[in-house]
């Protein structure tokens, strides 16, 4: 089991999150306060750089959708970048690439 | 005293003992009874004092003409060495003649001294009593022995009563820990009952028994003391028609466990109600939302829900399915091939107000098995790194492999798989094979819940 390190930087356009290593059952709720700790304001767009997520079970998607709501919350947008292969395997199975911007890398936002 | 000190001879080279000698020799009676290392005195039958000696005047601090002729020997003893005198030492001393080594205190003037009393009548020609000749030891040094050895023996009771009571308490704190260790056994095997009985609210004891059809089971638990998020089930709604679903709840433990008992009662009274398939995932969706996702705790399920319609005349039965994100059922036909049910569209169920169902249709004809499986399967962790994912693909080659293979069949080898997969499978997985006998007799259905 590895760690979840998050990093966040920020860009004109809103918060990027980097997330490395594992959202699972374990570490979904560390990435859930981090999120519910960002202040988003409208029109702002909340980018997960997840280049670095190693793996993501259902907790971990629970997480991004909640997130998601976060960010809807205050009338922002939420992007997903660099999304993983087997994540996105996943994603697009229960429906949710309808649902969330997808960008190939967090680099050009 | 008379004699030689020692057995010693005098000889020519000790002078100086004999000189000391013959001054021992010269030492009058009257000196030795004055200055004995012990007391002296003599008393009148009535006690009065006639004659003590200067050792004993000097331990009680006394002047002769204040004693002698003045004084009673019981006058010279304490309160209690006075009560003790009267009533035993004097009756038995007049009883008996003489009497030896009783202890008693007498008066000083600093206080009391601890003595050891012998006394002897003197006796006249026709046998009257004339006098009474006692000698006192100062007993001091004995009483303070004494009071020692009944100190440490005080002590050593002491010793020996805070060890019992340490004993004691040892005693009684392993008793309380063997009680807490007995009741922690208890809790845990009411939480283990607790779990097994939640556990089995969840998932279907056995299948039922289905005209015309072959069911069968597998349910793999990852932990033994976490309650699955898996689920399947299969239930009689109408003549000739019967509903089943199988599905994965997000997250895992107790609250994966009280999604999946709302899925489950969700999804049985939907069916009852309305066995249409996307009716009752729809339902779900809203019952999901309404209850975790609206208040801002985003929960969901993936999840097939289907309908059985048998009676045809050949045998046949025809199968409807919706889905809600989950991954495609697969059939292993009768011919020796798979079939793929793909029921694009679909989303997961619980997050969003409404939700997208994906849907199929197929029929199941003598000799074909239907399998729906969660993700545990193919997302098993394989390889020698544990790396790659076992994948849909490989399961579908499995299936196509396998075919043609009835219900049971089809879970045994699957199950065989998922075994083989060791610490890899680290998910719940749930599998659930309906089909039709290629030989029609063949309608038992069977469970498997490996805990």
């Amino acid at each position: 089991m590895r760690p979840l390190d998050i990093t966040r930087r920020d860009t004109a356009t809103g918060p990027v999150l980097h997330v490395v290593g594992d959202l699972d059952y374990t570490h979904a709720p560390g990435f859930r306060h981090h999120v519910r700790q960002l202040t988003l304001t409208a029109g702002q767009c909340l980018v997960l750089d997840l280049s670095g997520l190693e793996f993501c079970d259902s907790s971990g998607i629970t997480a991004l959708l909640a997130a998601r709501q976060h960010a809807q919350a205050a009338d922002a947008a939420i992007i997903l970048a660099a999304v993983p292969s087997n994540l996105m395997r996943t994603l697009t199975l229960v429906g949710l690439d309808q649902v969330f911007t997808i960008a190939p890398s967090a680099d050009e936002l | 005293m008379t004699g030689r000190i020692g057995g010693r001879e005098p000889t020519g080279e000790g002078a100086g003992t004999d000189a000391v000698f013959t001054s021992l020799l010269e030492d009058s009676a009257e000196e030795l009874y004055e200055s004995a290392p012990c007391g002296y005195l003599s008393t009148t039958m009535d006690g009065t004092i006639a004659k003590i000696n200067a050792t004993l005047l000097d331990w009680l601090g006394l002047e002769r003409r204040a004693v002698v002729g003045r004084k009673r020997f019981a006058d010279l003893l304490t309160v209690g060495g006075r009560l003790y005198h009267e009533t035993h030492f004097a009756p038995l001393l007049r009883m008996q003649g003489e009497l030896g080594g009783i202890a008693l205190e007498m008066k000083t003037a600093g206080g009391r001294l601890p003595v050891l009393v012998s006394s002897a009548i003197k006796y006249g020609g026709g046998g009257e009593p004339l006098l009474i000749r006692t000698t006192v030891f100062d007993a001091s040094d004995r009483r303070a022995y004494e009071e020692e050895l009944l100190r440490r023996r005080q002590e050593a009771e002491r010793a020996r009563t805070e060890a019992e009571q340490a004993r004691a308490e040892a005693e009684q704190a392993q008793a309380e820990a063997e009680r807490a260790r007995k009741q922690a056994e208890a809790d845990r095997a009411r939480l283990a009952d607790t779990l097994a009985v939640l556990q089995q609210s969840l998932l279907p004891d056995t299948l039922p028994a289905v005209p015309g059809l072959e069911a069968a089971a597998h349910y793999h638990t990852a932990s033994p003391d976490r309650l699955g998020g898996d689920f399947y089930d299969l239930f009689p709604v109408g003549e000739n028609l019967w509903a089943f679903f199988l599905g994965d709840v997000c997250g895992k433990g107790p609250e994966a466990a009280s999604l999946t008992s709302l899925t489950r009662y969700t999804l049985r009274a939907a069916a009852h109600h309305d066995p249409d398939p996307v009716t009752a995932l729809t339902t779900l969706n809203d019952a999901l939302h309404e209850r975790y996702t609206a208040s801002g705790d985003p929960r969901y399920c993936t999840c097939v829900f289907g309908v059985l319609e048998s009676g045809h005349d050949d045998g046949h039965v025809t199968v409807r399915l919706a889905s809600g994100g989950h991954p495609p059922a697969l059939v292993l036909r009768a011919d020796g091939h798979a079939d793929l049910l793909p029921t694009p569209g679909g989303m997961l169920i619980g997050v969003f107000p409404t939700a997208p169902i994906g849907t199929a249709q197929t029929i199941l004809a003598a000799g074909d098995t239907m399998l729906l499986y969660t993700d545990g399967l193919t997302e098993a962790r394989t390889g020698p790194t544990r790396d790659a994912l076992y994948g849909d693909d490989a399961l579908y080659a499995f299936a196509d492999e396998h075919a043609p293979a009835t219900p049971q069949q089809t879970i045994t080898a699957l199950t065989e798989l998922l075994d083989g997969f060791g610490d890899g499978l680290d998910d719940d997985t749930a599998l659930l094979a309906l089909g039709v006998p290629a030989d029609p007799s063949r309608t038992r259905p069977t469970t498997d819940h490996p805990r």
